[in-house]
């Protein structure tokens, strides 16, 4: 297991959507350099607890607490590329390092184009880019903010095996080289378990496990689920 | 400085995008303003020039000669129609007309115009009455029938200057005359000399030399005038307009169809262009799945409709000046206040995009957004321009149509601005504020949810 400096602690995060409890009360720590894995069956409230934790939603109950006080740049690479077709794959990542705030957006472009092995693409328009080569993208666009903590909602959900070892490779390398903390969700145990130091298994709102992803196999799995229900 | 740095930056990729989307820009720009044209069209009757209530009161002597032609109304009146369209009619008939807006002025031939041409004693009157609601319209066709009557004036000013040396020529030859309804024979300068000469001899013959002095002195006479004459001529070519026109501002009436046509035409050309452009634009950052991305600290809801209604309210803009060009150069419509123009379609604009972007906020996808901006903005802006309709108004005020449609006639037609030009102004503010608002809290839902 890596694990760094802590980051972010979560305390007793909620959220409600009118009467309904999509994510019960939880506590959760991420420290720089973590792996963290959040998995469970569909609507078990995994992309809930990640866009409370991109600020794309507040918690309805319960606070999040950034380690110095002050938050951290944040990454959020949603399930589906949240980019702009008709630009160009240097055009969305100038765009967006201009609105995280770049004084050089064209640099921060240029840099991200290399990082994510993207010159071949580089003045391709978005739209008619393959699979892969898209979330590759949605993944550098995420970088823009250079941020401390990374946050992928199923982020090989639409990607062929091959793509999804290339993928993994690259965000090995990216933990390790830039020690960010990665919170990723996914539907496959072995993907968690392959690919994560840290496993959070969730179930109708609730989580169920918090632990080491070599403890938790696929039996262990069914029978969190098997007893939650 | 973030929220603006973010809204150029926005602004700049939305221009990009819409560059990049011609099919998109052709239906959301081009089909407004075919239907602007069309419907422009459609109220205005199609009309290249100003109609114009033709009214004979001079039912008396029909005719006139002048030079070698015989002058008649009617002659007058077709001359007239190379210039403006003239639409005979009665006094009632064409006063009705006028309050209708079904022509644009009554050009009135009184009683005895013929007589007073044809005597030439008094310069006969043409009377032009104007519609007091359309100020703009009544100048240019001012301009343009005393551009005709000039004209008409030249050409019989050239045959009363032909008909005048012709005297001339009467008085210093001799021969039959037929000119300003006078008839006979005149001896002729030329001729009495002749015959004074011969009773000059006769009187010599005779013995009688006191007499035949006084007659030569009479004979000096007939020569001086014949010389003063001939000097005469040059001063006959310097005759004045022999008609003048009298302008008189007929009781207040209707706006005419072309200024309904036009404020027509940019309610609809901008309403279509604001609502489905902004519908478009924010429905397609929605399709695209950058809202969460945005909303993830990058930039506000209230950044992005700021944006987007802004870019519709100069999209809106420049289609008005386009179409306000188009009908200045290509109709005898005169379109004057340019700079006014400039805050009425920007707020027109800016109410009609905040109406498109709560659409596009509300919306799931862009082509259910643009259909419903569609079905429901045309036809309200249809609506908007059924004149003197309290109901009809407020209705189609729900996105601003009817407001903005009183605003643009208002610049088309009101003699000075007046404060319900402004007031509607005013209330195109409030409903791009309104929408604005509404926009803003239900893209705030979608980025947060």
């Amino acid at each position: 297991m890596r694990t760094g400096s802590p980051l972010l602690g979560a305390r007793g995060i909620t959220r409600r959507y009118g009467t309904v409890e999509a994510l019960a009360p939880l506590d959760l720590s991420i420290a720089r350099g973590e792996r963290i894995a959040l998995t469970g069956p569909n609507g078990a409230g995994k992309t809930t607890l990640l866009t409370m934790l991109a600020g794309v939603q507040a918690p309805s109950d319960g606070v999040l607490e950034w380690a110095g006080g002050a938050a951290a740049p944040v990454g959020w690479v949603p399930q589906r590329p949240a980019l702009y077709p008709r630009l160009t794959t240097r055009e969305n990542l100038r765009l967006f390092a201009g609105l995280e705030g770049s004084s050089d957006p064209g640099a921060t472009a240029d840099a991200l184009i290399r990082r994510a092995d993207l010159g071949e693409f580089a003045d391709r328009r978005a739209g008619a880019l393959s699979t892969g080569t898209l979330q590759r993208l949605n993944l550098a666009i995420a970088l823009a903010g250079s941020p401390s903590l990374l946050l992928l909602d199923e982020p090989t959900g639409t990607l062929s095996p091959d793509q999804r070892v290339r993928l993994w490779g690259w965000l090995d390398d990216l933990v390790r080289t830039d020690d960010m903390a990665l919170v990723f969700s996914t539907q496959s145990t072995d993907e968690a378990a392959r690919n994560a130091d840290r496993v959070l298994v969730l179930a109708h709102g609730r989580l169920l496990h918090d632990g080491p992803a070599e403890a938790l196999d696929e039996a262990g799995f069914m029978a969190l689920l098997g007893d939650a229900a | 400085m973030r929220a603006l740095r973010a809204g150029r930056l926005l602004f700049a990729k939305d221009l990009r995008v819409l560059g990049r989307s011609q099919g998109l820009l052709a239906v959301l720009i081009g089909y407004p303003i075919v239907i602007a044209i069309l419907l422009a069209i459609a109220l205005s009757g199609g009309d290249r020039r100003p109609a114009i209530a033709f009214v004979n009161l001079d039912a008396g002597a029909r005719t006139v000669q002048v030079g070698d032609d015989r002058l008649s109304v009617d002659d007058y009146a077709s001359r007239l129609e190379d210039d403006v369209d003239l639409v005979r009619l009665t006094p009632q008939q064409a006063q009705d007309a006028l309050a209708d807006g079904r022509v644009s002025a009554v050009l009135t031939v009184p009683e005895g115009f013929i007589t007073d041409l044809q005597s030439g004693l008094k310069p006969p009157v043409l009377q032009l009455a104007t519609n007091p609601r359309s100020p703009i319209e009544a100048q240019a066709i001012e301009r343009n029938l005393e551009s005709a009557v000039f004209r008409l004036n030249q050409a019989l000013a050239t045959a009363y200057v032909k008909q005048v040396l012709n005297l001339v020529d009467l008085i210093q030859k001799g021969g039959t005359i037929g000119i300003f309804g006078r008839s006979g024979t005149l001896l002729g300068l030329q001729e009495s000399d002749r015959n004074l000469r011969q009773v000059q001899r006769a009187l010599i013959a005779d013995g009688k030399p006191a007499l035949a002095k006084k007659v030569a002195a009479l004979r000096d006479y007939v020569t001086g005038v014949g010389g003063n004459l001939e000097l005469a001529k040059p001063a006959a070519q310097a005759i004045a307009s022999p008609i003048r026109l009298e302008v008189r501002e007929g009781p207040p009436g209707r706006e005419p169809l072309s200024a309904l046509g036009i404020a027509g035409a940019l309610v609809v050309g901008i309403g279509l262009v604001g609502v489905l452009l902004a519908a478009a634009l924010l429905s397609a950052e929605r399709e695209d799945h950058v809202l969460s991305r945005l909303g993830r600290g990058l930039t506000g809801a209230g950044t992005i409709i700021a944006q987007k209604a802004l870019l519709a309210a100069i999209a809106c803009t420049v289609v008005g000046y386009v179409l306000l060009g188009v009908v200045a150069l290509s109709t005898s419509i005169t379109i004057g206040r340019w700079l006014l123009w400039l805050p009425a379609l920007l707020l027109a604009g800016l109410a009609s995009g905040a109406f498109g972007l709560l659409v596009g906020a509300l919306a799931r996808e862009t082509r259910t957004a643009l259909l419903a901006g569609l079905m429901i903005a045309l036809p309200l802006a249809v609506i908007a321009l059924i004149p003197g309709n309290d109901i009809a108004y407020w209705a189609s005020a729900v996105a601003g149509f009817g407001p903005a449609a009183r605003v643009f006639q208002g610049l088309l037609v009101d003699p000075d601005i007046t404060s319900s030009t402004y007031i509607g102004m005013g209330i195109l503010a409030v409903v791009a504020l309104v929408y604005g608002v509404a926009a803003r809290v239900a893209l705030g839902r979608r980025m947060h949810a």
